[in-house]
């Protein structure tokens, strides 16, 4: 059944004409989206057009659409922050209803005591985490910045950042969460959905939210997450940011219980020692390789250039040729960042000493000229609150990750060479930025506590340059080309490309994973909460192929 | 039935199949109060090939399998049969430590590993398991996480799965998988661990999380035959305090912030019966014991591991004691009636035999349930109400609170004592616990892990969840052989 104008005014009912919109003007607003010119046909930045935008204020408003979804067979595609081309709709020939939950924005709760904070989905971390500092509580911001959804990472992707090494991923911090499945029906997780509050997300007996919140979630192909409650965790800082420094190189002191630093190591092999005897001596806060993602080779220069008041980026050319840039370019070859925060004077203090030891054991050093004030209040910044998500498409207006798969140190320093590697030779066409091969930038873990971790190549591309898209695509291409071959999974950029593919491929591409089964039975359940096909191909699947 | 015997000897042997009345009577009862019904047969498979056969012949012959990996005594009616015709699928050979790797500080184990096997193999690599309380020796390791049961260490348990990781997974359907990081590699452990594949993470594989559709499941998705575990480094370091309280609520504020800036490691308030009955090797010293310990008792273990750990443990001190001081609360390093090693050897290690909780009257009937902390004295008074009503002396109520998930959520469990052959102490305490859970469940106490009449207390309050969790039991076990009759199947 087509999208009629009949389904439009019942939506129309719904929420009233001012939130809903078919202005091809709004809709192209919708289905511009980052990366969508490596993907789509003539390097377009667009992905397909919705046939409508309804932004719902409520759980029942979202419940309402979805099923007339169901009625008129029109795919439901909920878009709160958004970050992502596969946050659009997918393709041409499926008529889309696009769901911006923009209106949904409230913090609906903090409980300090029981450390929760309950939110709607267009609550974004930055807003949350305002507001529960003044408790003296954080949040995991996710890798992606403050600016986006909390309910979106928490129930819907991957949910890590730089803090998960000691606050979580995002989906250890789940606690209940509101659901509208693909049908309609809303299912509240956990002790929520028994009326006993928001505290658990898991039970009674095998805990429901397993269904759709893997790795990553579903990405908007399984119905809508309309609201959560995640754990919060302790913040033995100031309780509102005083924030110094020019734009934008702001500045956040640095209190007597925090240290900020940038470590290094002589080797990848010693960067892992260092790793796991941080993770055995469980100290730090926030553990992050977060400024390799200017590139090794221009990075320092960007950064020191960034801070100064005095200069613009234009500046940053004459800096790379400084004898004591290129001296500190080679200094940060393999480094991270990382900030330690001590419940009290005396617990820093020894954090410190076990962390001189760590470095004395390994060869490891902090870097002097990033640990002085300036560059060491900056990163305090943006460690803490990850608001400079701008950086990521500093060169040219134009990035993408490749890698990123996660695994154990010791697994992830095996990929560091190859990424590198592949990354020069493809940049060397001239259609890349050629920033340096590692621009590897990742958490310095994906999972509460730590032994997990993955870093992510970032590469940029002019996205107004068809040449410069066409080489990141086949950058991808070649990374994939280059794990396979070198005995690892492909990695993040398959995600990519996959949005591009068509069914079919995707497919083949699923057959050829070690355990096809598990989208065998991610079949079964899309076909059991989603008897309408109401969602997108997000939540991945393989055909029956006979199999009943 | 004999066609049926000789078709499981086929699969695991005839050594391994059972019918011996005798046996089968150990799997017809336990301790909780179900109603008895004897399995036709005990089946010992010894590998996954072999549980893989046991499931598909199930299948074929539409007969109940019910999972049991560890040794009695058994509590909370989930191994024993609700469906006629059943075949215990006991997991006790499959007991092998696949691995212990220390720099990645993993294990892997199959079901049939207890707490009092896999210890002792971990010390040796310098690492040990948080655990629940006191477990039985012979308690499988694996079915203890599967069935969530809270572990001692808030600030390690960053989630409700911690510290389980990946599994092998035989389904319902038969089909075999891995889950999380171990769902990405091909179905061969010694493969993925050739490629450096170290199982850490527990979700997935995809957009669905395998894993929290095995817990608290009571067997009836599928048979786990491994799982990674995550350890932890043993303390080269460790002491032990105590604060004492006349009431709980009086230690609420201090464990908040206790649990908040991750202070401690073993975080743990008891009343004293319940200490008692922890301490006590004979039923005749707990009266006395109870009379010597203070009515209630948070008992904090802090430790120091890898470097300078003599520094850690008195840095944590001395916060400890300054965070007590701000609470106004009495920190001790002993207390009157147990030695502080006494206390500490109950934390660290397995139960003595017999199980602990049987020794004061020879069986004790469990509440249990979770909740916030700030909500536990309301669900105290509910259960010694309810106590008062039907005559059971609150003094022999044991009462634990284990805050869970770092702090957010708090087991609370309480520990009813009763002579098992006495017909009107049963009859009691079998009302007792039935109105108390009643009275707890409509006062807001979360049974996340529904046993017994649980289940029906929980599900009816959940119509949507119980919804969801049917269609995804059709769809790993649509022909309902895995331990049908439990939760809402």
């Amino acid at each position: 059944m087509a999208f009629s104008k009949e389904a439009y005014r019942e939506l129309e009912d719904i929420v009233g004409e001012r939130h809903i919109s078919n202005d091809p003007a709004f809709l192209d607003s919708y289905a511009f989206q980052w990366l969508a010119e490596l993907v789509r046909p003539n390097f377009s930045h667009y992905m397909p057009r919705p046939v409508a935008v309804i932004m719902p204020a409520c759980t029942e408003e979202v419940q309402r659409i979805i099923k007339l979804c169901n009625k008129y067979r029109v795919k439901a595609k909920p878009i709160s922050t958004g970050w992502y081309h596969w946050a659009a709709p997918l393709k041409e020939d499926e008529e889309t209803l696009q769901i911006d939950l923009r209106r949904m924005n409230r913090i609906l709760e903090i409980d300090e005591r029981n450390r929760y904070a309950v939110v709607e989905p267009y609550v974004i971390c930055a807003q949350l985490q305002a507001e529960v500092m003044k408790l003296g509580l954080n949040i995991n911001i996710i890798g992606a910045g403050a600016s986006t959804s909390i309910v979106a990472s928490a129930c819907a992707y991957a949910g890590m950042g730089p803090s998960s090494f000691w606050m979580g991923n995002n989906s250890d911090n789940l606690l209940g969460m509101e659901w509208v499945t693909p049908e309609g029906e809303i299912i509240r997780t956990g002790s929520l959905g028994s009326g006993n509050g928001w505290f658990c997300g898991e039970g009674p007996g095998p805990s429901v939210r397993g269904i759709c919140r893997g790795w990553v979630g579903s990405r908007g192909g399984l119905g809508v997450y309309t609201k959560c409650a995640i754990k919060l965790a302790h913040w033995p800082g100031p309780t509102e940011y005083q924030v110094k420094g020019t734009l934008p190189g702001y500045r956040l002191p640095i209190q007597e219980n925090f240290r900020v630093y940038t470590l290094a190591a002589p080797t990848w092999d010693a960067w892992a020692d260092i790793y796991y005897k941080i993770y055995d001596n469980e100290i730090g806060y926030i553990f992050h390789r977060q400024y390799a993602l200017a590139g090794a080779d221009l990075g320092p220069a960007l950064w020191l250039t960034y801070i100064d008041p005095e200069k613009t980026l234009n500046d940053v050319e004459e800096a790379v040729k400084r004898k004591d840039i290129q001296d500190l370019t080679e200094e940060l070859r393999i480094s991270f960042q990382f900030i330690m925060a001590g419940r009290s004077i005396r617990e820093i203090e020894l954090q410190d000493k076990i962390l001189d030891q760590i470095l004395k054991e390994t060869g490891g050093w902090k870097v002097q000229r990033y640990c002085e004030k300036d560059m060491a209040e900056f990163t305090n910044t943006y460690m803490q609150r990850l608001g400079h998500k701008h950086m990521n498409f500093v060169w040219v207006g134009g990035y993408l990750g490749s890698w990123m798969q996660t695994g154990t140190p010791d697994w992830v320093k095996g990929y560091v060479p190859v990424a590198i590697k592949g990354l020069y030779r493809d940049a060397a066409g001239g259609n890349l930025v050629q920033c340096g091969g590692d621009a590897l930038m990742g958490n310095g873990s994906s999972i509460a506590g730590g032994g997990n971790m993955g870093l992510e190549q970032f590469v940029s591309y002019d996205p107004a340059d068809n040449a410069s898209v066409a080489a990141g695509t086949q950058h991808m291409r070649d990374a994939i080309v280059d794990a396979v071959a070198n005995g690892f999974p492909p990695g993040k950029e398959a995600m990519y490309l996959q949005v591009g593919e068509s069914d079919e491929q995707i497919w083949n591409a699923l057959r050829r994973t070690p355990q096809p089964l598990a989208f065998h039975f991610q079949r079964k359940i899309k076909e059991a909460f989603d008897p309408n096909n109401v969602g997108d191909r997000m939540y991945a699947t393989l055909p029956s192929e006979g199999k009943p | 039935m004999d066609n049926k015997k000789e078709q499981l000897a086929d699969i695991v042997g005839s050594r391994f199949v059972s019918d011996d009345p005798a046996v089968l009577d150990t799997y017809a009862r336990d301790n909780s109060f179900v109603l008895p019904l004897k399995p036709w047969f005990v089946a010992q498979p010894g590998s996954v090939d072999e549980v893989q056969k046991l499931v598909a012949w199930a299948n074929h012959s539409s007969t109940p399998l019910i999972p049991v990996s560890s040794g009695p005594p058994h509590f909370h009616g989930d191994t024993v049969p609700s469906a006629p015709g059943a075949v215990i699928v006991e997991l006790s050979r499959m007991n092998r430590v696949l691995r212990i790797d220390r720099r990645n500080r993993m294990t892997w184990i199959e079901p049939g590993v207890t707490y009092g096997r896999l210890q002792p193999e971990l010390v040796k690599e310098g690492l040990r398991l948080t655990t629940p309380l006191m477990p039985r020796p012979n308690k499988s390791v694996i079915a203890s996480l599967l069935e969530r049961q809270p572990t001692l260490i808030a600030r390690y348990h960053y989630s409700f799965t911690e510290p389980l990781r990946s599994c092998g997974v035989v389904w319902g359907t038969g089909e075999m998988m891995y889950t999380g990081e171990a769902g990405s590699g091909p179905l061969s452990l010694e493969a993925q661990w050739s490629m450096g594949a170290r199982h850490s993470d527990p979700k997935g594989p995809g957009a669905t999380d395998y894993v929290r559709l095995l817990t608290g499941a009571q067997g009836s998705m599928g048979i786990v035959t491994w799982a990674s575990v995550r350890c932890e480094l043993i303390p080269a370091m460790r002491k032990l305090f105590f604060v004492p309280a006349t009431t709980p609520e009086s230690l609420i504020d201090f464990m908040h912030r206790l649990l908040r800036v991750r202070l401690g490691d073993e975080v743990i308030l008891v009343n004293n019966t319940q200490l008692a009955y922890m301490l006590a090797h004979q039923a005749d010293k707990v009266a006395a014991l109870t009379k010597s310990l203070p009515p209630w008792l948070l008992i904090i273990g802090i430790g120091g591991r890898a470097l300078f750990p003599e520094e850690r443990v008195d840095e944590q001190q001395q916060d400890l004691v300054e965070l007590a001081q701000t609470y106004g609360v009495r920190l001790a390093s002993g207390i009157h009636g147990a030695t502080t090693n006494e206390v500490y050897d109950l934390l660290l290690a397995p139960s003595r035999e017999p199980y602990w909780k049987l020794s004061y009257k020879g069986a004790c009937e469990q509440i249990f349930f979770l909740s916030t902390l700030d909500k536990s004295r309301e669900f105290i008074d509910t259960v010694y109400h309810t106590a008062r009503i039907h005559n059971y002396p609150e003094s022999e109520i044991g009462v634990y609170i284990q805050p869970q998930h770092q702090g957010v959520a708090h087991h609370c469990e309480f520990n009813l004592p009763y002579d098992p052959r006495d017909f009107n102490e049963v009859s009691n305490i079998k009302q007792l616990f039935s109105k108390a859970s009643e009275a707890l469940v409509s006062g807001g106490a979360y049974f996340s892990r529904p046993y017994g009449i649980w289940a029906d207390m929980m599900y009816s309050r959940d119509a949507q969840s119980t919804s969801a969790l049917r269609k995804v039991k059709r769809i790993f076990d649509p022909n309902n052989v895995m331990n049908p009759g439990k939760l809402c199947f």
